[in-house]
């Protein structure tokens, strides 16, 4: 390897580019543009302001937080809902009035007068919530009504009740310590808030209410068609929201003891501004709690420290109105770009060099040599199978196998022309693998593992493992379930070809050549799923060796196959059996002479192979040009190797014209015949072995002769 | 169209609140005196004149299915800055001009935002608003109230020209009106806005130019309410900028509404907003007769507003299978 | 009675004031006397910090009071800041509540309150902080350490006494009021004084009343139709002079200029004296700000010196004000806001 080569390799394979990536597809990054908008506003102010992070200051802005932050995350909860609450100043400022008539003229205690503000905040937000919800009509247009008329009673009310208000005799100390006091540091207002938050919080994201709340939300037609009452969750985000915005006059009212005209005035408008920097989309579906506390935290902080700044008349209406702008395209432009963002970086290539293959092609003498032995193979459900990745048989000799539709079809033995849906899945069934009692355990795409009963019926065994500790995306998920087998304890050994990428995506993951296939093993007994190996290069087929002892597992992109001990002395222990192969390995299946079948589901190429050394050519490739043009592993020729327990190859077959078997992904050798899948394919293919056992069925060989 | 259908047409949003107005009127005409004269038919269609004016510019933006939440901003700026200007010694014809560029500037502004940036019309007006006043009051004016200067005589002489016995903010709404009811009606660009309004992906799959239409339908919406600003100004001889803060945006939207222009866009027309604003200025009327306080006047208004919303929710309802995701 | 004991405080304080004014000037003649008075004015002065919260700094009123009161602190080496909450009374609470808590607290803080309870609680807190509360022009039902300005009722009284003197017993007797909002204590006491002087003067009517919202349009409009159902009417008071221009345009329109009186209030800006000149109001009860603004000034040099603790008394500082017409207008009855502007940009 040359220096600059080297150099590549450490550039590309000890910088983890593929992280930004992996961060990017976070769904939390959508609150990365709200949160880079608080920093900004917290190091403006805080650099501005002498004593901006005082503690008094702080305490005193926790105070006015606490309020705010309240009004915003009822607001918030309407919006998520699909809907809007102009209404929040006046029910802010009816509930601070009847607080304070309840305390002041009523003579009643500050819980009773809590009562009476939540009461009327609930009854005020569910006028609203009827309005909206049961009535359906327009939330903008309704709550500006109900904004005016809430702000007219309120003026109504203090007019009539203000000078006995303002002249009462009473003086309550618990409720002036609700205003004025501080627990721990902190006012009782803000831990208020802060409890208030987190309630609000697991209910938007952890319980059955608040899912049916973003569902309406983000789709009111759909949220009805599943059966959610829509109108009834509506309903609830207007009450939710009122109530809040009465806590928060509460609050308000225990802070100032006191209203005025102008108490609440404009809150609506803060309000939503709070909530749209905070990033969430009005018309529903996207946004959450936090957003809004981030929102609330920037604009609070913006206004009140541009009043402490002594700003001029206005200078807070252009600053918050250039932050909403800023914040509104922004968020646009995020939401429009950033699955484009995402594709042009998350695949980010290592430098992969491959040793140089032995050749196979015909003629050349070698053991790879190709031959046209696939050519001739006898269609089976030709142009009727769409994607059978693995074929399996049964004791009575019907041929099982998976389809894209996300079926599992059987054919019926002897001349597999009648076939019957067994089993509907609903994801792609990959891997086959028959346990003692005839169950059929397959790797279903994107989904995980499952078992089929000889009666069809479907049972989930594993769709996660546990997840790692560093890792950015959720490996616990099972992505890219491939292949699997089960060793004689009835442990199902099975590969997750990658954690990058969907299934449908394995081409990026050749490009990338990033190692992130794992092995994994599920025990029925127990029912837990435990990674066994990983780093894998799109760990691909896994079979037991004939004694049992031991796993054989192909790694795609590497060429080559490994072979992990489960018994024995060398259990744990890995091995490499093959390496350097001219085909990329998919399943591995035994052969009736104790050796073994091994599918390979394209052919390496020299081109391709000096790409892997070239990372940056290979981004900038997935970068700049259309997917068609792109450098991928040849997978119009692939073949069908036999080899035994020393790794030495045995036979090579393979389909030289490509009009039956180019891509091989499985084979199954049952009574003296070889069934050939293959996952693009429009046909299952079989050919006779000459001189194989004609009574040799894999069942046998893994579970003994049957009673 | 079958006979009964043609005898009992549709009850629209329009006709109830045409009915809702001419029941309020003829109540008003039996109970209050001197409702009936001529000077006083002239003070409600006045009172509603410069509500008009700046409704007629909403409804442009509304049947667009766009909405503009700055018309009271931009109001008030393009008017004070001219204003200003003229006390720094500008000609009136120049300082007009400034502020009908500023007015097309900041509605080319709006549209970009809304059209080519991709914003929803509604946060990028909010936005907008609060940031054209908020940087105009505290970059460029003083304080809150301007003044028409002394030697404005021209426009001076226009707050008390009176055409056919009407004052110029009456003569403007009705020239508006009429203006606008025909650039909607005949122009290509009027019947576009309907179809942009009604089915946007459709139109601009049909190749109908969405964006500069969107953009041309802001910069109208601007200079009709600087149009609105100034005749305002020259009826009060000044303009006060603190008109931001009230509830005028309100009521424009609910003219705009209550007249049947609905928000989701595609509907409605000049018809409209002169019933939703003949429906206000009836009521703002009658009860200032009667002396009633602003703030009972604000719950009437608003619970009758209220009633007008829920009958047509009734008449013509919304369903789930029909509400469109994000409409609101 | 209650407005001669008024007079006799504000004018003990004034005394006050000129008394230490005059010492001053001595001290300066006769520097061979030992005067304690400078070096005590000085050491009770210098380096306070003195804040102005108004409604908003965007009205004349506000930029009146910045200039005067301002210039003055300024001169007695103190430190001198506003803060501007535009209109919104919670951006003003957040901006006192800030002061009590900032690091600096100033000696001093001056309120114009929004109304009358708002803010009571937090003038409470601002004297146990150990700040002076000065309440400006606006009242509430705190009192503080010194309120300074208007008594709006009185205010209204003058307002309608102009209307009938103008008018005469021999008109018909009926006036029309555009009143604020019927909410702040600035619109309901004037309203108030009004109806203290009709019951004063029996006959005397309010044929039609309506209110502005503050808003001129809006005054324009209640006027309008109060001048279409009353044309008889022979005055209007109204409770602002912003609103009045639109109650003014209002009568302009209806052809009624000289037959309607219009008493309005006002900051006594240049606007007020032009506007008395040309005829378009006839009476302004000017708040008569340079006054104000002196008593003001006044309050905050005693308060700092008096070696009391803010809370310990609460004191009343009313302006004496008066209706205004065209006939008693002098070069310097009114103050000018440009010129103002220009001494500042200086």
């Amino acid at each position: 390897m040359t220096l600059a080569e080297r150099l590549t390799r450490l550039r590309y394979n000890r910088v983890p580019d593929h992280l930004l990536g992996e961060i990017l597809a976070k769904n939390w990054t959508d609150n990365l543009v709200p949160f880079a908008f608080l920093i900004v506003v917290v190091a403006t102010f805080g650099t501005l302001l002498p004593g901006f992070f005082s503690t008094a200051s702080v305490i005193d802005t926790t105070r006015q937080l606490g309020e705010f932050l309240i009004v915003v995350i009822g607001l918030t909860v309407v919006i998520i809902g699909g809907g809007i609450d102009l209404s929040v100043g006046s029910i802010f400022a009816l509930s601070a009035f009847s607080t304070l008539m309840t305390i002041y003229v009523g003579g009643a205690s500050p819980g009773v007068a809590l009562a009476a503000a939540l009461g009327s905040g609930a009854l005020f937000g569910a006028f609203n919530g009827f309005l909206v919800g049961y009535l359906r009509l327009r939330a903008f247009l309704t709550t500006l009504v109900t904004l005016i008329i809430g702000r007219s009673l309120y003026d109504i009310l203090i007019t009539t009740w203000g000078t006995r208000l303002q002249s009462s005799p009473i003086f309550n100390d618990s409720f002036d310590a609700i205003g004025m006091n501080s627990v721990a540091g902190l006012p009782i207002s803000a831990w208020i808030a802060v409890a208030f938050t987190i309630l609000a919080h697991l209910m938007m994201s952890r319980s059955r209410m608040g899912w049916h709340f973003t569902a309406v939300g983000g789709a009111r037609r759909s949220a009805y068609n599943v059966g959610i009452d829509v109108r009834r969750a509506v309903f609830l985000t207007y009450v939710i929201s009122g109530v809040s915005s009465g806590l928060a006059g509460y609050l308000f009212a225990a802070r100032l003891s006191g209203v005025g005209p102008g108490t609440g005035w404009g809150l609506e408008l803060s309000a939503l501004t709070a909530a749209v920097v905070g990033g969430n989309s009005l018309g529903g579906g996207r946004g959450s709690i936090p957003k809004g506390l981030m929102g609330a935290l920037a604009v609070l902080l913006t206004t009140n420290g541009l009043i402490r700044m002594g700003a001029g008349t206005g200078t807070s209406q252009m600053v918050v109105g250039l932050m909403l702008a800023a914040a509104i395209i922004l968020d646009v432009r995020w939401l429009k770009n950033r699955h484009k963002v995402l594709s042009e970086v998350y695949v980010a290539p290592l430098h992969h060099a491959m040793q140089p293959a032995v050749s196979a092609q015909p003629g050349s003498g070698t053991s790879y040599a190709l031959n046209d032995a696939l050519a001739s193979a006898e269609p089976i459900a030709l142009g009727t199978v769409e994607g059978p990745e693995d074929v399996i048989l049964d004791a009575d000799d019907n041929l099982y196998a998976g389809t894209r539709h996300g079926e599992i079809v059987r054919w019926f033995a002897p001349d597999y022309t009648r076939s019957e849906v067994f089993s509907h899945i609903g994801g792609f069934p990959l891997g086959l693998a028959m346990d003692r009692a005839g169950q059929i355990v397959t790797c279903v795409g994107a989904m995980g593992l499952y078992g089929v009963s000889k009666a069809g019926e479907v049972t989930e065994l594993a769709t996660e493992t546990r997840r790692s500790l560093l890792s950015v995306v959720d490996d616990a998920r099972l992505r890219d379930p491939n292949d699997c087998d089960i060793g004689p304890d009835g442990r199902i050994w099975f590969t997750d070809s990658t954690t990058r990428y969907d299934a449908h995506d394995w081409a990026l993951d050749s490009i990338e050549s990033r190692p992130t296939g794992r092995l994994l093993v599920h025990d029925p007994k127990t029912g837990k799923t435990r990674t066994v190996l990983k780093k894998l290069r799109y760990a691909n087929g896994v079979c037991l060796s004939h004694d049992g002892q031991s796993l054989l597992i192909a790694e795609s992109w590497a060429c080559t196959v490994h072979r992990y001990w489960i018994a024995g002395p060398k259990e744990g222990q890995l091995e490499t059996v093959i390496r350097d192969m001219p085909g990329y390995p998919d399943n591995i299946n035994r052969a009736s002479d104790g050796t073994y079948w091994m599918a390979w589901l394209g052919m390496r190429t020299p081109s391709f192979d000096l790409a892997l050394r070239h990372p940056a050519m290979r981004r900038r490739m997935t970068r700049n040009l259309p997917q068609d043009e792109w450098l991928f592993p040849n997978i119009n020729t692939g073949g069908v190797v036999k080899f035994d327990d020393t790794g030495r190859i045995i036979a090579t077959m393979g389909d030289l014209g490509g009009a039956a078997h180019p891509m091989v992904t499985s084979i199954r050798e049952h009574k003296g015949w070889l069934y050939i899948g293959g996952i693009l394919n429009n046909r299952i293919g079989r050919i006779r072995l000459p001189g194989a056992d004609p009574d040799w069925t894999s069942w046998e060989s893994y579970w003994g002769a049957r009673p | 169209m079958t006979t009964t259908q043609r005898l009992r047409p549709r009850a629209t949003q329009e006709g109830i609140v045409l009915l809702m107005a001419l029941l309020l009127f003829a109540g008003f005409t039996v109970t209050l005196d001197g409702f009936l004269s001529a000077a006083n038919l002239l003070n409600i269609v006045r009172s509603v004149s410069v509500l008009g004016v700046l409704a007629a510019g909403m409804a442009i933006v509304v049947i667009g299915r766009g909405i503009d939440l700055s018309m009271i901003s931009i109001m008030v700026v393009t008017v004070a800055i001219q204003l200003q200007v003229m006390h720094g010694g500008w000609s009136t014809g120049a300082a007009m001009a400034l502020a009908v560029a500023i007015a097309l500037g900041l509605g080319a502004m709006n549209g970009y935002m809304v059209a080519y940036a991709g914003v929803s019309a509604l946060f990028a007006t909010l936005a907008s608003g609060a940031f054209i006043f908020g940087f105009v009051r505290s970059q460029i004016l003083r304080q809150d109230s301007i003044t028409l200067p002394d030697d404005a005589t021209t426009l001076l002489a226009l707050g008390s020209a009176r055409v056919l016995g009407l004052p110029l903010d009456v003569l403007a709404f009705a020239f508006v009106v009429v203006l606008g009811w025909a650039a909607l009606r005949w122009t290509r660009q009027g019947r576009f806005l309907y179809l942009m309004g009604d089915n946007f992906q459709a139109a601009r799959t049909t190749g109908i130019p969405v964006r500069p239409l969107i953009v041309v339908s802001f910069m109208a919406s601007a200079v009709l309410a600087w149009a609105a600003g100034l005749t305002s100004a020259i009826s009060l001889q000044s303009v006060n900028t603190r008109i931001v803060n009230s509830t005028l945006l309100y009521d424009v939207i609910l003219v705009v509404v209550i007249g049947g222009i609905g928000l989701s866009g595609g509907k409605g027309g000049m018809r409209n907003v002169v019933v939703g604003a003949f429906l206000i200025g009836v009521l703002l009327n009658g009860m200032t007769i009667l002396n009633l306080p602003n703030i009972h006047q604000n719950l009437i208004r608003s619970v009758i507003l209220l009633a007008a919303i829920i009958l047509d929710g009734q008449l013509n309802p919304r369903d789930e299978q029909t509400s469109q995701q994000g409409d609101i | 009675m209650k407005t001669s004991i008024k007079a006799s405080l504000k004018t003990g304080l004034l005394a006050a004031a000129c008394t230490m004014a005059g010492t001053l000037a001595l001290t300066a003649q006769e520097a061979a006397f030992d005067n304690p008075g400078p070096e005590a004015y000085a050491n009770a002065l210098e380096g306070r910090r003195v804040v102005l919260i108004p409604m908003t700094m965007g009205f004349d009123l506000a930029q009146g009071w910045n200039y005067f009161i301002g210039e003055e602190v300024r001169q007695f080496g103190g430190i001198w800041e506003t803060r501007d909450p535009n209109w919104s009374v919670d951006a003003g609470a957040q901006a006192i509540t800030d002061l009590i808590a900032s690091a600096d607290k100033p000696d001093v803080i001056i309120v114009q309150s929004p109304d009358l309870n708002s803010y009571s609680r937090l003038y409470r807190r601002a004297q146990e902080a150990g700040i002076f509360v000065i309440q400006l022009d606006n009242p509430s039902n705190y009192a503080s350490d010194v309120f300074a300005g208007s008594n709006w009722q009185t205010l209204g009284e003058l307002e309608t006494q102009a209307v009938i003197d103008h008018c005469g017993e021999d008109s018909s007797k009926k006036i029309g009021v555009i009143q604020g909002d019927q909410v702040n204590s600035s619109s309901v006491d004037q309203w108030a004084g009004v109806q203290a002087v009709l019951e004063r003067n029996p006959g005397w009517t309010v044929a039609g009343t309506g209110d502005s919202n503050w808003d001129p349009t809006t005054a324009r409009n209640v006027a309008a139709t109060i001048l279409q159902q009353n044309p008889d009417i022979c005055g209007i008071v109204d409770f602002w002079d912003a609103t009045a221009q639109g109650t003014a345009a209002a009568v302009r329109d209806a052809g009624l200029q000289d037959q309607v009186f219009i008493a309005t209030t006002g900051s006594g800006e240049t606007i007020d004296c032009k506007l008395l000149e040309n005829g378009t109001f006839g009476a302004v009860v000017m708040s008569e700000l340079p006054r104000q603004s002196q008593d003001t000034v006044a309050a905050i040099k005693l308060l700092l010196q008096s070696g009391a603790a803010p809370g310990d008394a609460s004191m009343y500082l009313y302006t004496a004000e008066r209706a205004r017409t065209a006939a008693d207008l002098t070069p310097t009855t009114c103050w000018d806001q440009a010129a103002i502007e220009a001494r500042a940009a200086d």
